[in-house]
């Protein structure tokens, strides 16, 4: 298990020697060609742009790119509101710089996903037209400024252990990108835990702040990654799309972050939670299943109040993209 | 900071002086971030967000210096925020709310141009202050490049994006030169070698700077003629009144606490 503080930024070896034989490119019945880039993907190679792929991979991709993508661009709402509030400089520099790095994310992911095919105004009309979805931690209200502690440190920590995971994507672009993203996420997960370690250190007001930040925002975070899957019925995992199964990802982020939580001196809200030596695995209540399909299904508390923001901003600054996009009419 | 003896006025003037530019980088940095996120392109969403951190940090580093001047037990954050409204001396410029993306980049090229006129008139006499303007100009070439490439592809756009543009700067020009009203000591200033040149002059080049970029776009704006009129710098509009209820309210729900 990998700390996420300490990510390797540099591509491994394989990675970037991989321009070998790609016999999947040639002219050949549909079905060798399929085998031979599906034995080429399971052998942990790396699938390019420009490589045929069949339908159902690019399909499969593409979704969870735009998914990803998704949820960094309406991910930027929620901490966005507090970039006016940060009650001192250095906040305020590090949070502005924080919620750039989601839209850089946005940008970063968006670009990957057009390049399989769907263009990125076409991704937006999807997005704010309900077609397509993006995380259920971004559905809730930032209360108070304890929260933008808890979403840098706990959330990011808790996308940061599946994003990790995503570095060895067969995607190659998709792989690539995540390793960008990782080093800026280990960045965000700092700055949380500094405002965090900060307001657990002071005031009682402030102490009580936190902990009811993070009463609010455990139930979401244990749903994050969603409900137990099975590992042979999931077609991202057999793609190496992904690598990692959803009870995978939630165990990690426990063990990493039980104790980290608890060093704070707070109190995680799951009386049933314990790490059960003998099965080697965290126990925990049951986390809500049926909040999550609501949330992410857009009917979450503040699920369609940030879509209409979205769907304002983008009409309001539709002439810009309309000037700038067009050709220049004098300087012809 | 081991910094040359400046006698009593001459310090008051370069406080003055400092408060006012760091106010004016503090309150365009703050307008400038509330587009983090909802910029019109997410590529320029990313630019426009470093641009605000640069303001950011020249603000910070302009309150550090005075904070080791005047020596009086603040550090930057009590100087940047623990004001009231009427308290900040921010140039009227930069006293209105964001407005759309012409009204910003219209007060952001207005500003950068006239920002780099200043700067320009800072000589050595106080080193901290030389040394941290070198610095300020290294990164303001760029948002003036960034600025000038948005008023040419706005005002190039024709239709509805150049009358924006235009009218937004129309709207700001009588308050532009504000930036460049002469400070208070600025015969003090003159006289330690901070200002190399009064702002009159000052304010002269950067009126003929202007229009050498806007002329070749058809835009002529009326600058007004000769020194600039000392503006008023206590009067915080409403948009200001707004903008420091957000930036001050979590300070205050806790006051003296470490955040």
């Amino acid at each position: 298990m990998t700390d996420p503080l300490a990510l390797d930024p540099i591509l491994p070896a394989r990675e970037r020697s991989e321009r070998s034989a790609r016999p999947w490119n040639e002219e050949l019945p549909h079905d060798e060609r399929y085998q031979l880039f599906e034995a080429h993907v399971l052998g942990g190679g790396k699938i390019e742009p420009n490589d045929w792929m069949p339908d159902e991979y690019r399909t499969a991709v593409l979704r969870f790119v735009e998914m990803h993508a998704n949820s960094e661009l309406m991910g930027v709402l929620p901490e966005r509101e507090w970039i006016m509030r940060a009650p001192t400089l250095r906040r305020k520099l590090a949070l502005t710089s924080k919620v750039q790095d989601e839209v850089g994310h946005a940008q970063l992911l968006y670009r990957v996903a057009e390049d399989l095919g769907k263009p990125r105004e076409a991704m937006f009309d999807d997005l704010l037209a309900g077609k397509t979805k993006f995380h259920n931690v971004f559905h809730y209200p930032t209360r108070t400024w304890a929260d933008i502690g808890i979403i840098a440190w706990l959330v990011d920590a808790a996308a940061i252990v599946a994003q990790q995971a995503l570095r060895d994507s067969s995607y190659g672009p998709y792989a690539r990108t995540m390793q960008k993203i990782c080093w800026e996420e280990s960045v965000h997960i700092m700055h949380g835990r500094d405002v965090v370690l900060t307001l657990a250190n002071g005031t009682p007001s402030q102490r009580a702040m936190v902990q009811e930040a993070l009463d609010r925002w455990w139930g979401p975070l244990m749903q994050m990654h969603g409900p137990r899957s099975d590992r042979t019925k999931d077609r991202d995992l057999h793609w190496r799309i992904k690598a990692k199964t959803s009870e995978e990802l939630r165990q990690e982020f426990l063990t990493i972050y039980v104790p980290r939580i608890l060093e704070m001196g707070l109190t995680i809200p799951d009386p049933e939670l314990r790490f059960d030596a003998e099965a080697g695995e965290w126990r925990y209540a049951d986390p809500d299943w049926a909040e999550l399909r609501a949330v992410v299904t857009n009917h979450g508390p503040k699920s369609e109040e940030r879509l209409e923001f979205r769907r304002l901003n983008r009409a309001a600054t539709a002439w810009v993209r309309e000037a700038i996009l067009a050709a220049p009419e004098a300087a012809a | 900071m081991t910094t040359r003896a400046l006698d009593a006025s001459t310090q008051a003037a370069l406080a003055d002086f400092l408060l006012s530019m760091a106010d004016d980088e503090f309150v365009i940095g703050y307008s400038d971030s509330e587009w983090t996120g909802i910029a019109p392109i997410l590529e320029e969403d990313v630019a426009i967000s470093s641009i605000a951190q640069d303001e950011l940090g020249h603000a910070r580093a302009l309150y550090e210096l005075l904070a080791g001047l005047l020596d009086d037990g603040r550090d930057a954050d009590a100087i940047a925020y623990d004001r009231e409204p009427e308290a900040y001396r921010h140039a009227p410029l930069l006293d209105h709310g964001r407005g759309d993306w012409a009204d910003t980049m219209a007060r952001r090229f207005l500003y950068d141009t006239a920002d780099t006129a200043r700067l320009g008139a800072i000589g050595g006499g106080w080193p901290p202050l030389a040394e941290l303007v070198a610095k300020i100009r290294r990164e303001e070439r760029y948002h003036v490049m960034h600025v000038t490439l948005w008023a040419e592809r706005l005002a190039r756009a024709g239709g509805d994006a150049r009358a924006r543009f235009v009218a937004a700067l129309e709207a700001l020009a009588p308050d532009a030169p504000s930036v460049l009203a002469a400070p208070e000591g600025e015969a003090a200033l003159l006289e330690a070698g901070i200002l190399v040149r009064p702002m009159a002059a000052t304010v002269d080049e950067w009126r003929a700077d202007v229009a050498r970029i806007l002329g070749p776009l058809g835009i002529s704006l009326a600058l007004g003629s000769g020194a600039a009129p000392r503006p008023t710098r206590t009067t915080a509009s409403a948009d200001f009144r707004w903008l420091w209820g957000e930036f001050t309210s979590v300070r205050r729900s806790e006051v003296g606490a470490t955040w």
